[in-house]
């Protein structure tokens, strides 16, 4: 007379894995999962796969919470729709059925290889540099089935919904604030979200972030759930010695796998990875189109017509170029000190590491006035648009000779860039700049702020006056050459004024005193008045008294020369 | 001997929902009559293994479901409709079937197939199949309900109150339903309804206050009321009840006659009038 029958387990299984599969929560994770990777990925200039594969896990996320809820609704609908009494009377057990439950997550499988399939089709068909690692991409579908199996164990002893929304709400608190913890333990989230240079690493490194052992913790955590979920259920003093047998050996292979997460990162790759950082020249590729250089790590050239586009679009209107020619150089935004990079290293070694990176280019200063700077990750959060106008407007800056000099270091690493107050060139090149990529006229509006609205002026303090400023769209998105100038509100506005005007009107009037015009000494009003435009005016509030002592004033900026 | 119950007690707090029953159920329908709170669901609800009582012992088929193996094999040969019953109200009622078929172990394909369309169609349910059970009437589902207890064919079938819902029609058809099911197993069936059990009960139990105040067949039970009840033009008030009749006259249960009654022949439902109204006498 046996109490368990296999077959039962899996008939259940079958009926509640069809169930899941069909489940409209476990869908709208789907939906939302997609919509969340799609949202992230959708702009993103070149995936590399050893970012990608780890950000396919916010998606399964996402589907691991809808289907913790919908394993909970599942797991507590007897007892919440009034059927407890009568599913007692069955031969099959509430362990029985439980284990199916458990079992049947696998109807949960479909939706996170759907989910991950679709996206590594996507981003193959981009051209992803890299290969996907099979060990993150396993992490999807064994975080889906651990959240899953704790929805069960919710449901067998919470059956009201709310305590499966509840659950789900901790899966996402769990993953969100795995930053707050320091050093590598954010990898002991079910997901992190945030904290990591994924993006800003030239190649994979070994062991960053631990995936093999990040997938073993998940699977662990998932039979660990299934445990719990089956004491909840099971009366018998005899299973629950046996439970507790196995929910101990899972505890530990969840230590186990903690501590391999918790491993150093081997120097070796360390040190390889900063080489590549800090020593571009000995790593990157370069290659030259219409007399620019653009630099590379290997595997990034698909990235090149998207840098030559807003570039070569700059160059077509140039009368003529600076005798020094442009170098495009990618590179890495790695920033050190980074616990979840060095920790468990010495700190010696971990100083000389951070100096290196310190000294490497986009870090120490500001790109020579003939460079301009690509960081690896310039067009994250589905700005590439922006960024085509940070690159292009960098390139018209070079045209121009911005800022020639003036910008500088002040206080520890921060760069005070100076400002071309009252020059002619400002506006060309962001004339110059708009020509190449024609960004929405409301993106170039709003970096003016809150000028002639009296709300949020922003301004920066030159020769003692306030000037209004501009910012413009995707800035920060390049490193321009010299480290670029502080645009100001007039030559914006004045570079509108001309876009207003013929090009060719504006392309004859430039092409006859180039030289001119890049002279840091003509005014505005000058070339307003070559155009036949008026010079915008703009008010600014007057300057508060400066404060010296302990809690100074910030310096003021420089006049670009 | 198929069913016996043996010195069966359970109590909830201070109340003794049932005090030391004996009883002995064999293969054939047994109606269980009883007011509210006589302790009839919890008796059924012991018999389906679901309870547990305080004190006595049962045995089912010879298997006592104090053992958990035992136990097991006994819900695989029963069949168990509670008094108030919920719903899987987004399964189909093909699914649900389905789904619960599984549950007590019928795992081929096939035959689960051909048991829940046996079922259905001894319901009356075979149009309704793929129809959600959030859009059936309440009538439909407690026909659900007995449709859900009778797959597997089981050898005890504890149904506990069938006809509570069921229109006039259902409720005959649920009498040919259950006088007519195959195998001859061993039916409990509760109810308040007294001419359901006179109908197809070969054998009645009256509980009342968690006790068994009388086992027998029903005719036995009718004739505990013999020459206690009486037809009149008038009423009397010494009668422990009495109605007016559609006829206009006067229908008395009681132990003495009103002046020129004349003594009609008593059925079940004057027999447990008599024996509800001598146990709250005590």
């Amino acid at each position: 007379m046996s109490v368990l029958r296999p077959r039962t387990v899996l008939g259940l299984a079958r009926a509640e894995a069809w169930l899941l599969v069909r489940s409209l929560l476990v869908l709208a994770g789907l939906l939302a999962g997609g919509f969340a990777l799609w949202l992230y990925f959708r702009q993103m200039e070149q995936p590399t796969w050893w970012d990608a594969a780890w950000r396919i896990g916010w998606g399964q996320l996402i589907l691991g919470m809808a289907v913790l809820a919908a394993a909970q609704l599942a797991a507590g609908r007897v007892r919440r729709n009034g059927l407890a009494d009568l599913y007692a009377s069955f031969p099959a057990t509430a362990p029985t059925r439980t284990l199916a439950h458990l079992a049947g997550l696998a109807g949960a499988v479909p939706a996170s290889l759907l989910l991950a399939g679709a996206v590594t089709a996507v981003l193959q068909a981009r051209g992803a540099f890299g290969t996907p690692d099979l060990a993150v991409l396993a992490g999807g579908p064994l975080l889906v089935i651990a959240a899953g199996a704790a929805g069960v164990a919710i449901g067998s002893r919470f059956p009201h919904p709310l305590a499966g929304a509840l659950g789900a709400l901790a899966l996402l608190f769990s993953s969100v604030t795995s930053h707050l913890t320091s050093g590598a333990a954010i990898w002991l989230a079910p997901w992190q979200l945030e904290a990591d240079q994924l993006a800003n690493l030239p190649g994979p490194l070994a062991g960053y972030p631990p995936a093999r052992a990040h997938a073993m913790e998940l699977a662990c955590l998932a039979v660990l759930a299934g445990i719990v979920a089956l004491a909840v259920t099971v009366r018998h003093t005899r299973t629950w010695g046996g439970l507790a047998a196995a929910g101990l050996v899972a505890v530990a292979a969840i230590c186990f796998a903690g501590v391999l997460q918790l491993r150093p990162i081997p120097t070796a790759g360390l040190n390889q990875l900063v080489s590549e950082v800090a020593a571009l020249a000995s790593v990157q590729r370069c290659t030259s189109a219409s007399q620019v250089r653009y630099c590379l790590y290997p595997g990034f050239g698909a990235q090149l017509p998207s840098l030559e586009a807003p570039v070569d679009a700059v160059l077509a209107h140039l009368p003529a170029r600076p005798a020094q020619p442009l170098t495009v150089r990618q590179v890495a935004g790695l920033s050190l000190p980074d616990s979840t990079l060095t920790h468990g290293h010495p700190e010696p070694e971990v100083s000389q590491w951070t100096a290196q990176v310190q000294r490497a280019p986009g870090n120490a200063s500001a790109a020579p006035a003939s460079a301009i700077y690509v960081p690896l990750a310039w067009a994250g959060g589905g700005q590439l648009a922006d960024a085509h106008f940070d690159l292009a407007l960098a390139a018209a800056e070079w045209a121009v000779r911005l800022p020639g000099a003036g910008g500088v270091f002040t206080s520890g690493e921060e760069f005070q860039p100076c400002v071309p107050v009252d020059q002619a060139r400002e506006a060309v090149a962001i004339w110059l700049a708009i020509l190449a990529t024609h960004p929405p006229a409301g993106e170039l509006e709003a970096g003016l702020g809150g000028l002639g609205t009296g709300r949020g002026f922003q301004g920066v303090e030159v020769g003692n006056a306030l000037v209004p400023a501009w910012n413009s769209p995707g800035s920060g998105s390049v490193i321009p050459p010299g480290g670029g100038p502080q645009t100001t509100a007039v030559g914006y506005l004045l570079a509108k004024e001309m876009t207003g005007l013929p090009e060719a009107r504006v392309e004859r009037i430039l092409d006859g005193a180039w030289p001119a015009w890049l002279n840091w000494r003509t005014t505005d009003a000058r070339l307003a008045a070559a155009l036949g435009l008026a010079v915008p005016r703009v008010s600014a509030p007057s300057l508060p008294p400066r404060v010296t002592g302990p809690d100074a004033s910030p310096p003021q900026a420089a006049v670009c020369q | 001997m198929t069913v016996n119950v043996d010195g069966l007690s359970r109590r909830y707090g201070a109340t003794r929902a049932l005090v030391e029953v004996d009883l002995t159920l064999e293969r054939g329908i047994t109606g269980l009559l009883g007011p509210n709170g006589a302790g009839k669901t919890t008796l059924l609800s012991i018999l389906a293994t679901v309870g547990e009582p305080d004190a006595g012992r049962v045995s089912v088929f010879g298997l006592d479901p104090r053992d958990a193996a035992e136990r097991v094999e006994i819900r695989r040969r029963l069949g168990y409709l509670p008094q108030e019953l919920g719903y899987h109200r987004h399964f189909t009622v093909a699914g649900f079937l389905d789904y619960v078929a599984i549950l007590k172990e019928i795992t081929g394909r096939r035959r689960r197939a051909e048991e829940v369309a046996r079922v259905l169609a001894a319901v009356g349910l075979e149009h309704r199949a793929r129809t959600r059970i959030r859009a059936l009437s309440g009538g439909m589902r407690q026909r659900l309900g007995i449709a859900q207890a009778l797959l597997g064919q089981p050898g005890l079938l504890i149904l506990d109150e069938p006809t509570a819902g069921l229109d006039p029609e259902q409720r005959l058809r649920s009498r040919e339903l259950l006088s007519g099911l195959p195998g001859d197993p061993v039916v409990v069936l509760s109810t308040h309804q007294a001419d359901d059990i006179a109908a197809i009960c070969p054998k009645v139990v009256v509980l009342l206050q968690g006790r068994v105040r009388f086992a027998g067949t029903p005719a036995e039970l009718a004739a505990t009321a013999a020459g206690r009840v009486w037809a009149a033009g008038e009423r009397d008030t010494r009668a422990h009840l009495s109605w007016r009749g559609g006829d206009n006259r006067w229908r008395h249960v009681g132990d003495h006659p009103p002046a020129g009654a004349e003594l009609v022949a008593p059925t079940v439902e004057d027999g447990y009038l008599l024996l509800s109204h001598a146990a709250g006498a005590r």
